[in-house]
Formats: structure tokens, sequence, C-alpha cells
């Protein structure tokens, strides 16, 4: 059993190490189909690896960059001096204002929910490296995660969510970011120092890996109650945090609440406001009921109208509703439209005061509704699907 | 010979002369019906016989003769692998099989090739017979495989003559009218045996529930029944739902089946009287439900969903978004009951559904169509048949006539299974030519063929994620090495036919991989 990595499931493979000169052995059902490509993945990672040990692999459908984590997975669990693969990774860095209606959560350790993830239009897909992959699985989660990153276009950002620094989030550091994820989240954050020791190590890695420092984005989860009381402090503890997410189950749990819009009032305000102050987003709890779209749909609406920019989503088939809740509505955009061609037309008959169906428009409402055209402008511009 | 499909076909393959495939709609077939022996019959015939010996022996069935079954039971039925054991059991030899369908539950089909009681198989394969068939040398000549109508077509055309058609029948009188949706064990229409019935030299018809007169519907009539047996069992209904009839979880299905919905929702067909066929995958399933979710928030009502019948279509019909269900099956015992019960679930025979040699068949009064393939290539050929791997696995089914009869069809296909990309330079076999499909739905994004540029502005406005095949091919080739190839062999194991009879392209052996 010792050294045997991955999980005997559609999309994935398992790989243990034989003894030395036991060479490389491919199991699959198709070896006439897939054997030839299989045979080419695993020799390759055996060269970038090198280490000169055998491999048995007997492969599920795994994608090449599942079989490469696996065996890269399985070697350095037997050779801990081993250092990571380094592979070339093309992405852009993303606008820190751009949309992030949705956070696609999916586990770290499972190649069968994670191979395809980016295809749904999430606006962040969120890899997990944390309560999703059990302690016996961390290093082969965040090898895998790497490889995915490496591996895969994704149309909106892509983050990690890594464990706290005081588990293993610094080793999580150091491997998640040779993929190059826009961002990184970090779970049960509880002060500004927590994100001050997050931002130093993503700064010493950037440096080491040659990329611009500051390029990795900061999303803090609060989902205890220090977290909540200390929300205004972690919010503006660095320029790399774009927004602060609200984590519901850890915090009821917590503060011993149970789970409702009334009892989680406090915490989601203290979230958005904390927030707003710092002038990044907010995006709300997960909704873990599937097959309830209209408990979602309800959840949503109080999110927003509480200032939320957008909610975390466990299932692709949540985020429909998701995006449709935190996109402005038709209605919206054309009454946004009719406020500033009504300011224009003031502004252009020389007077002070904006009127619009014989109400005057203040000066909030007027930026709010250049805000939402312009999101919409972005929303179009492909920061986020309508799927 | 190069056909239209671009495929290279033989002139001539075993005993046929081929007609090479011209277009989908190229082909006129101007030959008249072929004509049945005509048989006079006393009033009140005593047509009951002791078994299915007596019943083969009565017909006259010899050596090199045709025996023909349906598939309505599918992967259930018991009746072929009974009849084959009594046809050996009585020393025949040379048979052509000529079910619409093999299932594996026909495994035994295999044994009846190795000792020569069958040497010629027509009709689809689904599963281990294929395979078989796929490794060359076994029949004395290629497998033919034809669509739900091109079947049809063929046996009213002459192309194939019927010696003996067995028919298995839930419920049935002793003067030989039969039906599929009542009984002990109903497994819905079984007109898929009217035009053997109607045109088989002898018409045989096998039920476990004999009644006394009259039985209906009358799928099977008296008219055309020469004997009538009983037997034990013939089919057990619960395997009517295949694998491939659930309702996907998976959520890269359900993504493909959300933009399929999304994409009919955007198309200038989604409207009142709006009709459509879903098959009978998962994807398909998913998206039936979901454009049934769309058509009641629009409070569009459409004119008729096509079948087979479905727990999904049929919820369709009683929250009342459809005004009929036309089926010439049924997939699962949900639809079984509804034509039972529903008046506007109206059975329709294979002719009726798909013959392309008519004054109209009903695919043709379709407005959309989502079905789907094992593999694409970048002209929208679509393969139904055979693996990536060149074995031979399943049968048309109705792909073909659906395709060519709807006014837009889609292609639901993942464009990555497990190792294996999906969209290809070129499909292993083509089943259906790209000419006649629309749009190719994968999770990456929906591509649109060429000749359908008003399809793609609509779904651009409509804020889809339109894409090229090509962009998507690469896309995922990004994340798999290449696969091994197979090296094709000069054997035709089968020949594809096109539902107008011409062949679209042959299944030759594997010699190598590459």
């Amino acid at each position: 059993m010792s050294g045997r990595v991955g999980i005997e499931e559609k999309g994935d493979c398992l790989v243990e190490p034989v003894p030395a000169g036991g060479g490389l052995d491919v199991i699959t059902k198709n070896e006439l189909l897939l054997g030839p490509g299989l045979r080419v993945v695993a020799e390759e990672t055996l060269k970038a690896l090198g280490i000169s040990v055998g491999v048995r692999l007997t492969d599920f459908g795994a994608l090449d960059y599942v079989i490469a984590a696996r065996i890269e997975a399985a070697l350095r669990a037997e050779d801990a001096s081993a250092s990571p693969i380094t592979l070339p990774v093309d992405r852009e860095a993303s606008d820190r204002h751009r949309p992030r209606r949705s956070r696609l959560y999916a586990p770290g350790n499972r190649p069968r929910l994670l191979t395809g993830i980016e295809v749904h239009g999430a606006d962040c897909v969120l890899l997990d490296l944390e309560d999703s992959v059990p302690p016996s699985e961390k290093l082969s989660a965040r090898i895998l995660v790497k490889h995915l990153l490496a591996a895969t276009r994704f149309e909106g950002e892509v983050w990690v969510r890594i464990n706290p620094l005081d588990v293993c989030g610094s080793e999580d550091v150091r491997e998640i970011l040779i993929g190059r994820p826009h961002g990184v989240c970090l779970p049960k954050a509880e002060s500004a120092d927590d994100i001050e020791r997050l931002a130093r190590l993503l700064t010493e890695r950037e440096t080491e890996l040659g990329l611009p420092s500051g390029s990795t984005w900061i999303m803090p989860i609060l989902e205890t109650a220090k977290g909540i009381l200390h929300a205004e402090e972690i919010a503006g503890a660095d320029p790399r945090i774009v927004a602060l997410a609200f984590g519901a189950e850890d915090y009821t749990r917590d503060v011993g609440a149970l789970r409702s819009l009334r009892s989680l009032l406090f915490a989601r305000s203290a979230i958005v406001a904390a927030a707003a102050a710092a002038g990044v987003q907010a995006s709300d709890t997960v909704f873990s009921d599937i097959e309830d779209d209209e408990g979602l749909a309800e959840e949503c609406v109080a999110a927003r109208e509480l200032g939320f920019d957008g909610k975390g989503s466990i299932n692709p088939r949540q985020l429909p509703t998701i995006h449709a809740a935190f996109s402005p509505s038709p209605e919206e955009l054309e009454q946004a439209h009719r406020v500033v061609a009504a300011a224009r037309e003031a502004e252009a008959a020389g007077s002070g005061a904006v009127a619009l169906d014989g109400k005057m428009i203040d000066r909030p409402v007027l930026e709010r509704a250049r805000q939402m055209i312009r999101y919409a402008d972005l929303l179009r511009a492909g920061g986020g699907s309508d799927a | 010979m190069r056909n239209a499909a671009g495929r290279e076909i033989p002139e001539r393959i075993g005993s046929r002369d081929v007609r090479p495939f011209a277009g989908a709609f190229a082909t006129t077939n101007e030959g008249g019906k072929a004509q049945r022996p005509q048989k006079v019959a006393p009033r009140q015939e005593e047509k009951v016989l002791p078994s299915i010996e007596a019943a083969i022996e009565a017909s006259g069935l010899t050596d090199g003769g045709t025996i023909s079954f349906h598939h309505c039971f599918r992967d259930g039925d018991r009746v072929i692998n009974q009849v084959l054991d009594a046809c050996a059991r009585r020393g025949l030899k040379d048979l052509r099989m000529f079910a619409t369908a093999l299932f594996p539950t026909h495994k035994p089909v295999i044994d009846h090739v190795k000792n020569g009681v069958v040497s010629r198989i027509e009709g689809s394969m689904n599963g281990p017979v294929g395979a078989f068939v796929s490794q060359g040398g076994k029949l004395a000549e290629p497998a033919v495989l034809r669509s739900h109508g091109g079947r049809w077509r063929a046996i009213e055309a002459g192309d194939v003559e019927i010696d003996l058609a067995i028919i298995a029948a839930p419920q049935a009188d002793p003067y030989g009218n039969a039906t599929g949706t009542r009984g002990k064990t109903p497994c819905g229409p079984i007109m898929f045996s009217a035009v053997d019935a109607q045109y088989a030299k002898r018409t045989v018809v096998v039920t476990n529930d004999l009644q006394p007169y009259p039985v209906y519907p009358m799928e099977i009539q008296q008219g055309w029944t020469d004997w009538v047996v009983e037997m034990d069992e013939i089919g057990d209904p619960n395997n009517i739902v295949s694998g491939t009839l659930q309702l996907t979880r998976s959520p890269t299905n359900l993504r493909i089946a959300r933009l399929t919905a999304d994409a009919v929702v955007a198309s200038p067909y989604f409207k009142e009287g709006f009709s459509f066929q879903g098959g009978a995958g998962g994807i398909s399933l998913a998206a039936t439900k979901y454009l049934g979710d769309e058509m009641e928030r629009a409070g569009i009502v459409g004119s008729f969903g096509m079948g087979g019948g479905t727990k999904m279509l049929v919820g369709l019909l009683h929250k009342g978004l459809i005004r009929a269900i036309l089926d010439g099956q049924a997939f699962d015992l949900d639809a079984v009951a509804s034509i039972r019960e529903d008046e506007a679930h109206v059975t329709i025979d294979p002719g009726l559904y798909a013959n392309y040699d008519s004054r109209g068949c009903a695919t043709y009064m379709l407005d959309t169509a989502f079905l789907g393939a094992t593999e694409v290539d970048l002209d929208f050929n679509v393969n139904v048949n055979t693996h990536s791997d060149g074995r031979l696995l399943h049968g048309i089914g109705g792909h073909q006539d659906v395709a060519a009869g709807a006014a837009m069809t889609m292609i639901t296909i993942p464009a990555l299974r497990g190792r294996m990309p999906m969209i290809m330079d070129r499909v292993t076999t083509v089943t259906t030519p790209g000419e006649v499909i629309d749009v190719v739905v994968t999770e990456r994004g929906i591509a649109v063929n060429p000749k359908r540029d008003d399809l793609k502005e609509r779904f651009l406005d409509a804020g889809l994620p339109v894409r090229t095949l090509e962009e998507i091919k690469t896309e995922v080739e990004r994340l798999v090495r290449p696969l091994g190839k197979p090296v094709f062999g000069d054997e035709v194991v089968a020949v594809i036919e096109w539902r107008d009879g011409t062949v679209i392209d042959v299944v030759r052996t594997v010699e190598g991989w590459a």
C-alpha cells in the first residue's frame, strides 16, 4: 500500500512505485488504443523527476495531467527530497474588479470531478485543498491541482483554496504557485496577521518562480466569530485582496447558531460593510442543497439585497441561478441607462439638479447607475458567461 | 469507388452490386413494391400451433432461408435465442438472421454462427455479436446495417425477402391479432414487425398471453398472420430500459443538455406548435427535461414530441406542453402505460416514422432533434456504429432518418470520453453525413455547420458559446496524447446503408495498429 496514489474511479489512475529496475508497467482496458499515449506521458514524467525507479500504472481513463500528477505524487511520497516538477504556464493576470458572481468549488483530490470543471462558465473556479481533501491526500492533491492548473485554459478566473497556514498552507502555496492560479483563498482567516503572513509567502514564491511580485490575488474566507469581528482589518490588510468570502457552515458551528437568513444577518452584513470600506468585493457562502433550486434562488436574492457581489457554488448546476441573480436584470439596466441619460441632459442644459420621472436623482444613485452599466459591459466582454 | 460522403467503398461487396451513397436526398427509388405470396384463408381457421418447432416445420423454412424478428424487448428478449435453438435442433443451416436489432442477451447467436445454423446477419448489433463479426471471416456475406426507415424500405422494395417472420407479442388472439402494449409482459408497440408480417412468406406470432378473440389494438393483424404459438416466456419488460436510458448526473453531460436546450430556445423553431425528438441517451433525456421547463416558462405548446417514448416525454404530454407523442417504440414502462392510457400517445410504425420511399414520413415534420453519437468529424459526419478502435458495437436506430428529417439536427456529444477525443479529422465510420447535421453541442461549446450561419447568428445573439469544431478539437487534444490508430484490412465485415438503400460506408477488419 505504501506509495500508492490515486483513486480507483473513472478519470483517475493508480500509481505504485515498484523496486528499481522494475521498469514501466501500464495496465489499461484498451492497450492498443490508449497504451502508447499513456506510456509517453509516464516516461516524460519520470524523466522530468529524474528518479530511476519502476512504476506500475493502472489507468481508468485519466487525462495526461492526472497521470503526470499521480506519478509525481507517488515518487515524491517515497523520496521527500525530490523537487517538484515545474511546468510552463500560459495565463494572463486578471482584473481586480472583474465580475465574480460565482466561485465554483471542486475537490482537489478527485480527477473525476476536476476534469472539465473549466467548461461550466463559472466566474471563478476554486480548486479545493482544504475540507474536501483528507490529511493523507494533501500532498497528492496539491500536486494534482498544480498539474491541472498548468494543463487547463480557464475562461474565467481559477483560484486555489489552500489549507490554513498552520496546517499545511505554506506547502500548498509553494506547490500550486507553479501552476499560476489567479488567486489563493485563505480559509478561516481571523486577523490581518494571517493575511500578511500569506502575502509574504506569496511574494517569496513569486520571486523564486520569476512571477511579477503581487500578481497572485487573495480572497480571505471569514468563517469564524473572530474572523467576522476582524472583517475590517482583514479586508484592508493587503492590496492583493480582491474579495472577502463568507463561510456559513463553520461560522454557525463556531457561534452555535442554526443556519437561517436571520441568524447569519450580522455576519453577512459585517462582511459586506468591511468589503465595501476596503473597496473589494463580497462573496456569499455556498448553498448546499443542490436539488433545491428555489431555495438557492431565494438565498441569492437575499444576498444581493445585502450587497454581496456573488456566491459560492458546490455544483455546476447552480451556476445559471447564481449568475442570473447577480447580474443586472434587463429592467435594472434600462433604468440605469435612463438615469445616466437624464444626467447627461441636465449637464448639457447647465442644470445642477438631475430629475427623472418627476423625482430628483441623488449623486449616489447616479454613481450606482454608472457602475451597473460598467459592470454589464464587463460581463458582455466575456468577463463572465451567461451559462 | 468514392461515394458522396467521401468514403472509399468497393463496387461489389459479397453478392451485392453496390449503389454508392449519392447525397442525403439524391436517390430516386422508382421500383414498385415487393409481392407476398397470396393465401386465401377459410373461415375461423385454426391457426394455433403447439410449438415453435411445429411453426418452423409448417413454414417450410429451408437451409439458406431468412428469418426475421423485432427488438422491442431490447436486452430482455427471450424469443430469438429459443427460436435459433429450435432451428438448430431441426438441423437447419446457413440461415440469414434478420432481426431489427440484437443486444448483449443475444450472445448465443455467436454459437449459432460457429455451428453453421446462421451464416448471415442483417440488422443492428449492439455489443458482443457486433464485436464478434468485426473480427472478420465469420459470415458468408458481410453484415448489413440499416436504419429503422431503411429496413422498412428494404423489405418493401424486395431487397430482403423474408421466409419466416417471428413476432414476439405480449398479447395475441388465436386468429393472429397481436399487441405489444397489453398482456402479462408488455414491452411497448411491436409495429417494427408490421412490415415483416405483411411481406414475409410466412408470419408467426408467438405470445405468452393468448386471449380470446379479439385482442387489440391490432398492431399485428389477423390478415397477415399464418400461425400463432404460445410460449412460456417471450421477454422481460424490465430490460427494455437499457443502460443508455438513465437520466445523467454527470456535470459534463448536464452541461451539454443545458446548452442543447438553450440552443433550441435561441433557434427560430422555438415557438407555438414546435416539434422535436430527443434520442435515448442520458444527455437527450436531460435536454428533454430542460426543454420542457423552457416551454413551460415561455408558455409554448408543442405540436408533437417523437419517441422512443420515455417517462420524460410522457411528462410533457401530461403537463399539456405537447399535443401528441408519435411513438414507434417504448424506452421505459412509463411510456408503455401511457400508450395504453393516453389517446394522444400515438403508435406509429417505422414506415410512417421514417421510410425514404414514401410520400412523406413523420421525421420530415420535425423542427428539431437532438441525437447522440460515438464520434463526429470536422465535416460534421457522424458515427454511431463503431468505436474508435474499429469494432462494430452499435446499430443505426433512427439516427439517419431523424437527422435527415429534422429542420435543425443537433448532435450532443462530449468532446472527451475518458482519454478519447470524440471530434476527429475523419470519423471511423460514416453513419450519417455532415450535410444533414446542423449543430454539434459539446461541453466546450456549440459548433454550427457553416451552411447554417443563420443559426450561428442567433446563438451568438443569445450569448451562447459558439465555437468551431476545429477549436474544440484543438482544445481537448492539448489534454491527451494522441491515441493509437487502427489500421484497417481489406475485408468488409459490415455494410452501412443510407436510408435510401445506397451504401454510405463499410466496416472493415482491423489488421494492425499504428
